[in-house]
C-alpha cells in the first residue's frame, strides 16, 4: 500500500474512530459513576437518529437543527430511562441493573422495529458534508474531515464542564465514591441525571454523524455500534473520557487497517472488537489509561 | 425465613421419604411419557411442534440458570452454544446430496461432504465439542468477574456468529443449511428433558450443587474453605454448554433450516426473560417460565394479528410481542427481582402438604 | 522449639496503595499453640491472615505451611493442605442454611467425582453420609445443632461467628486462624467462645492463631502474643510481658491519641 492509500485509510480510521468515541463517552460517564454497563446506549443514539430524521425529513428542518433537536430529545430520554429504569434499582446487586439495562434496550429496538419497521430508511447527507475532495489518488468525502473536527470540538467542551464547572466537579466526585457523596448531601441524582443527559447527546451527536456517512438508518443499528464503543470505553480505561475517545480511535483504525491490509478478512471486521477486548481484559485490564480495576 | 419447607403433622424419616420421593418421581416420568405418547399419536403437528419447542427451551433454560442462576456467573453465551451444536449436527447428519445442494457459492470441505450420521451419535458428538468450546472459553471468559464477564461472553456470542457467516466452506455463511431432516419428535425433545432435567437437578442437590451456590453468595469465602471456584465454575459452564449444544441440535432438526441470522442475541435475551422470571437460581422456575414463555408467547401472538373487537378493527402489530417481553423483564427486575419462584425448588412435600392444607 | 514450624513467615511483605501493609515480617507459630496477634487498628493484621491464606500475594519473603512454601499459591490449595480461616467482616453463605454452610466445608476433600454424585454411586453415597453426619456433630460443638435448617443470615451476630468457625473445621484444618471471633458476642458468649476455643486445641489438637481487640479474651486464653504495629512486629511472647512492653503501650496510646 502507498502512501496515498495509507493516507486515505488513516483518514477513514480517523473518522470511524471519532464516532466510536464519541459513544465510547457516554458508556465511560455513566460507568464511571455508576458501575453499570449501560446496555441501552446504543439504542438511545438510534432513537436520537430516528428523531434527527423525523426533524429533516418530516418536518424540512435545515440539518443543524435537526441536530440540536435531536441531541435535546435524546439527552431528555436518557434522563427519563435512567429515572424510570435505573433508578429504582440503585441500591439493587449490580447484576439487576444489568439485567435491566440489556431489558431497556432489548425494548428500544423492538418498538423501533415496531414503529419504524425493518427496512433501513433514507438518511440525509447536507451539502456541506457531501462535498469531495481529491488530492492526487486520495479521495475524501468532507463529512470525514468534518467528523474528527466536530468530535474534537464536543470533547473540548466536555473537558471543560468536567473540569472547569462544579457539576462535573461532582460527577468526577462521584465516579470517585458514589455512597460518600451521597451521604454528604450533594443531590447525586441531578448528577446522575446529567450524566446520563450529557452521554445520550453525544451518542445522538455520534449516531447522526454516523447515519450521514452510511447514509441510512434502521432500528438496529444502534447495537453493534453500541458494544464496539463499550469496548473502545474499556480499552482507553474505562471511567476515564479522554480514555474512551484514544480508546475509540484505536478501534476505528484498527478495523479499517485489518479491513485494508487483509480483505480476505474484511468479514471478521465486526469480530475484531471482541478479540481486542478479550485480549485487553487478559492482559490489561485497567485499558491503556485507566485506573480502576473491575470489581 | 426458615428453609424448612411447611408440613402437617411431624417429619418422616429420611429414608423413607427419599424413597416416596423416588416412587412418586418415577410415577409423574411414566404419566408424562403417557401424556407425550398421546400428544404425538393425536395432537396436531401445530401442537406437537410447540410441545417440542416447549420442551427444548426448558432444556435451554434449566442449563442457562446453572451458569447463571446456581454460580452466579452471570453470562450471556447460550446463542454461541446453541449455534455450535445446531451446526455440527446439522453438518454431521445432512447427506451429501443436500450439502452439495445447498453450498452453491463454495463447495463444503472434505470431510463434511460425505458424512452423514444418525441423529444421535450426531447429537452426541455436537455436544461434545460444544462442551469442549466452552471449556477453551472458561479460560479467559473466568478470569474477569460481574459486568464483564457478560459483555466478554457476550462478544464470544458475536465471534461465533460472525465466523459462522464467514466460513462459506463449511457453514455455507448466511445462506445457512436447508433440508435439515425432521427428525425431532416429542420423544427426542421430552428424552432430552428428562436427561437435562435428571443431570441438573441431581447436580444442584449433590455436594457439587451447594459449591456452586458457595461460588455464588461468596467466592472469596469459598476459595477460603477449600472449593477451587475457577474449576466449579468450569464444571458449570461445560455442563451447560453440553445441553445447550444437545438442545441447539435438536432445535435444528426440528425447524430444518439453520442460518446465522437465526443464533443472535436475540435468543440469549430470550432466555434471560425465561429464567430471570422464572427465578434465577431456581430449576422449577427455569423450566415452568420456559413453558410459560413457549406457550404464552404463542398465545401472545394474538396481540400481533388484527383482530375485531365489536366491530371495530384492530389492525395486528407485528413485533409486539417482543415489546411486551421487554417490558415484562424490566417490570419482574424493578418490582419483584427474584421472580416468580425466587431459588425455591419443587419438592414433592411442598406438593403433598399443599393438598393436605386444602382438604384441611 | 522441638518440632519444627507448622506456619513460618520469613521477610514477608505487602503492598496496598502507596504503603507497605505488611514489612519484612518474620513469624512463626509451632504446632498446638494458642497465640494471638494484636496490635492498634490498620496495624496489617488481617493483612497477615490474607497472606497467609492466599488471598493477598506478598510481595516480598516466603511462607511456609508444614515446611512446605505457600507464597502464590491458591486460596483454596492452601485450605486444602490443612489452614482454615473465618473472617473479620462475616462471610456466610447467605442464601444457604446454617447446615449447608457447614457441608460446603467437606466439599474441598470430597473425592467422589461429579458424575459419580449425579448418578449417586455408593462411593459418593457413603462420602456424603461422613458429611452429614460430621456436620452435624460440628453444630453440635458450636451450639447451633438447633438452628440447622435456617438460612445463614438469620442468625445473630453471634451465632453467625460460630457457624463461621463451624464451617471452618468442617474444612478439617490443622492452623485455624480466627478473625476477631469474639466481635459483638457478649461476655457469656466470649466466655463460651474462649472455652470452645481451648477445646479446639486440646482435644481435636488444632493450632489456633487469632487476631483480637478484647484485650481480656486474649489475656486469658492465649499462651503467647504477638504485637504488630504499622506492618511490622513490636513485641512478643507472653501475655503477661506484652502487657507491659513500653512499645505496645505507646502504639495503643498513639491509637487513643489519634482517635481523641
Amino acid at each position: 500500500m502507498d502512501g496515498a492509500q495509507l493516507a486515505q485509510q488513516l483518514i477513514n480510521g480517523l473518522t470511524l474512530g471519532s464516532l466510536y468515541g464519541l459513544i465510547a463517552i457516554g458508556y465511560t460517564l455513566v460507568y464511571g459513576i455508576l458501575r453499570l454497563i449501560n446496555f441501552a446506549h446504543g439504542d438511545v443514539l438510534m432513537v436520537g437518529c430516528y428523531m434527527a430524521w423525523f426533524g429533516a425529513v418530516q418536518f424540512g428542518l435545515p440539518w443543524w437543527a435537526a441536530l440540536m433537536g435531536s441531541m435535546l430529545l435524546t439527552a431528555l430520554l436518557g434522563v427519563l430511562i435512567d429515572q424510570g429504569a435505573y433508578r429504582p434499582l440503585r441500591r439493587a446487586p449490580r447484576i439487576s441493573a444489568l439485567i435491566t439495562a440489556i431489558g431497556v434496550s432489548f425494548f428500544l429496538e423492538n418498538l423501533g422495529l415496531v414503529v419504524f419497521g425493518g427496512r433501513p430508511k433514507a438518511f440525509l447527507r447536507p451539502e456541506v458534508f457531501n462535498q469531495i475532495y481529491q488530492w492526487g489518488s486520495v479521495r475524501v468525502l468532507s463529512l470525514s474531515l468534518w467528523t474528527p473536527i466536530i468530535t474534537a470540538l464536543i470533547l473540548a467542551g466536555l473537558l471543560v464542564v468536567i473540569y472547569r464547572t462544579r457539576l462535573g466537579m461532582a460527577m468526577r466526585a462521584l465516579s470517585r465514591d458514589l455512597v460518600t457523596v451521597r451521604l454528604m448531601g450533594i443531590d447525586t441524582n441531578r448528577v446522575v441525571a446529567a450524566t446520563f443527559a450529557i452521554g445520550s447527546a453525544l451518542a445522538a451527536a455520534g449516531g447522526v454523524l454516523w447515519a450521514m456517512k452510511y447514509p441510512q438508518i434502521n432500528p438496529l443499528m444502534g447495537v453493534l455500534p453500541g458494544l464496539k464503543a463499550f469496548v473502545a470505553a474499556v480499552l482507553g480505561g474505562i471511567g476515564n473520557v479522554v480514555g474512551a475517545m484514544i480508546g475509540g480511535l484505536l478501534l476505528g483504525l484498527a478495523e479499517i487497517l485489518l479491513v485494508a491490509w487483509l480483505p480476505q478478512l474484511a468479514g471478521y471486521r465486526d469480530a475484531l472488537a471482541f478479540v481486542l477486548l478479550i485480549g485487553i481484559l487478559l492482559f490489561k485490564p485497567t485499558g491503556i489509561m485507566g485506573e480502576e480495576l473491575p470489581e | 425465613m426458615s428453609r424448612g419447607w411447611l408440613t402437617a403433622g411431624p417429619l418422616p424419616a429420611a429414608h423413607t421419604t427419599r424413597r416416596r420421593d423416588q416412587r412418586l418421581t418415577i410415577l409423574a416420568c411414566l404419566a408424562a411419557a403417557g401424556g407425550l405418547w398421546l400428544l404425538q399419536a393425536f395432537a396436531s403437528g401445530y401442537v406437537v411442534h410447540m410441545t417440542c419447542v416447549a420442551a427444548l427451551f426448558a432444556v435451554l433454560a434449566v442449563s442457562y440458570n446453572l451458569i447463571n442462576g446456581v454460580t452466579g456467573q452471570f453470562s450471556l453465551e447460550p446463542n454461541a452454544f446453541v449455534a455450535c451444536g445446531a451446526y455440527v449436527t446439522a453438518l454431521l447428519t445432512l447427506s451429501p446430496a443436500e450439502k452439495a445442494a445447498s453450498f452453491i457459492l463454495e463447495p463444503i470441505i472434505w470431510p463434511l461432504s460425505m458424512i452423514s450420521i444418525p441423529l444421535l451419535p450426531a447429537l452426541l458428538i455436537a455436544g461434545l465439542l460444544t462442551a469442549l468450546m466452552g471449556f477453551l472459553m472458561g479460560f479467559p471468559v473466568f478470569r474477569v468477574r460481574g459486568d464483564y464477564l457478560a459483555i466478554v461472553t457476550l462478544g464470544f456470542g458475536e465471534v461465533i456468529r460472525v465466523v459462522a457467516n464467514n466460513t462459506q466452506s463449511i457453514t455455507n455463511g448466511p445462506l445457512g443449511l436447508k433440508g435439515i431432516p425432521h427428525l425431532t419428535d416429542l420423544w427426542w425433545s421430552g428424552g432430552l428433558l428428562a436427561l437435562t432435567l435428571f443431570v441438573i437437578v441431581r447436580l444442584v442437590n449433590s455436594s457439587y450443587g451447594r459449591a456452586l451456590k458457595a461460588v455464588r453468595e461468596d467466592e472469596v469465602a469459598a476459595e477460603a474453605m477449600g472449593i477451587n471456584a475457577f474449576w466449579h465454575k468450569m464444571l458449570a459452564f461445560t455442563t451447560s454448554a453440553f445441553f445447550e449444544g444437545v438442545a441447539g441440535g435438536l432445535l435444528a432438526h426440528l425447524i430444518t433450516t439453520i442460518s446465522p441470522s437465526l443464533f443472535t442475541f436475540f435468543l440469549t435475551f430470550n432466555l434471560l426473560i425465561i429464567i430471570v422470571v422464572g427465578g434465577l437460581g431456581s430449576n422449577t422456575g427455569a423450566f415452568l417460565a420456559a413453558l410459560l414463555f413457549t406457550y404464552g408467547g404463542e398465545w401472545l401472538r394474538v396481540v400481533e394479528e388484527p383482530l375485531n373487537l365489536f366491530g371495530l378493527h384492530i389492525p395486528g402489530i407485528p413485533g409486539m410481542r417482543m415489546v411486551i417481553f421487554s417490558l415484562i423483564l424490566v417490570a419482574v427486575m424493578i418490582f419483584m427481582r427474584q421472580g416468580l419462584l425466587g431459588r425455591r425448588e419443587f419438592s414433592w412435600r411442598w406438593l403433598l402438604a399443599f393438598f393436605d392444607r386444602r382438604r384441611a | 522449639m522441638s518440632r519444627p514450624a507448622l506456619l513460618r513467615a520469613q521477610g514477608l511483605s505487602c503492598r496496598f496503595g502507596g504503603l507497605l501493609a505488611v514489612d519484612g515480617l518474620d513469624f512463626s507459630l509451632a504446632p498446638g499453640e494458642l497465640a494471638g496477634l494484636i496490635g492498634p487498628n490498620g496495624a496489617g493484621k488481617t493483612t497477615c491472615f490474607n497472606l497467609f491464606t492466599g488471598r493477598v500475594r506478598p510481595i516480598a519473603g516466603r511462607i511456609d505451611f508444614d515446611q512446605r512454601p505457600i507464597a502464590g499459591l491458591r486460596p483454596s490449595r492452601i485450605n486444602q493442605m490443612g489452614l482454615a480461616r473465618t473472617f473479620q467482616n462475616i462471610r456466610l453463605f447467605d442464601d444457604l442454611s446454617v447446615l449447608e454452610n457447614v457441608l460446603v466445608g467437606f466439599h474441598g476433600r470430597l473425592k467422589a467425582s461429579f458424575l459419580s454424585a449425579i448418578l449417586r454411586l455408593p462411593g459418593y453415597a457413603a462420602e456424603e453420609e461422613r458429611m452429614f453426619t460430621r456436620a452435624a456433630e460440628l453444630l453440635d460443638l458450636v451450639g447451633l445443632a438447633r438452628l440447622s435448617d435456617e438460612r445463614a443470615d438469620s442468625l445473630a451476630y453471634g451465632q453467625q461467628r460460630l457457624l463461621e468457625i463451624a464451617r471452618a473445621l468442617a474444612t478439617q484444618p490443622r492452623l485455624l486462624l480466627l478473625d476477631e471471633p469474639a466481635a459483638g458476642m457478649n461476655p457469656q458468649e466470649t466466655a463460651q467462645l474462649a472455652s470452645l476455643v481451648r477445646r479446639l486445641r486440646n482435644e481435636m489438637g488444632l493450632t489456633i492463631l487469632l487476631i483480637e481487640h478484647d484485650m481480656r479474651f486474649v489475656m486469658n486464653l492465649c499462651e503467647r502474643l504477638t504485637v504488630l504495629d504499622q506492618g511490622r512486629i513490636i513485641a512478643q511472647g507472653a501475655p503477661a510481658q506484652v502487657q507491659q512492653n513500653p512499645a505496645v503501650i505507646r502504639a495503643y496510646l498513639g491509637e487513643e491519641a489519634g482517635r481523641a
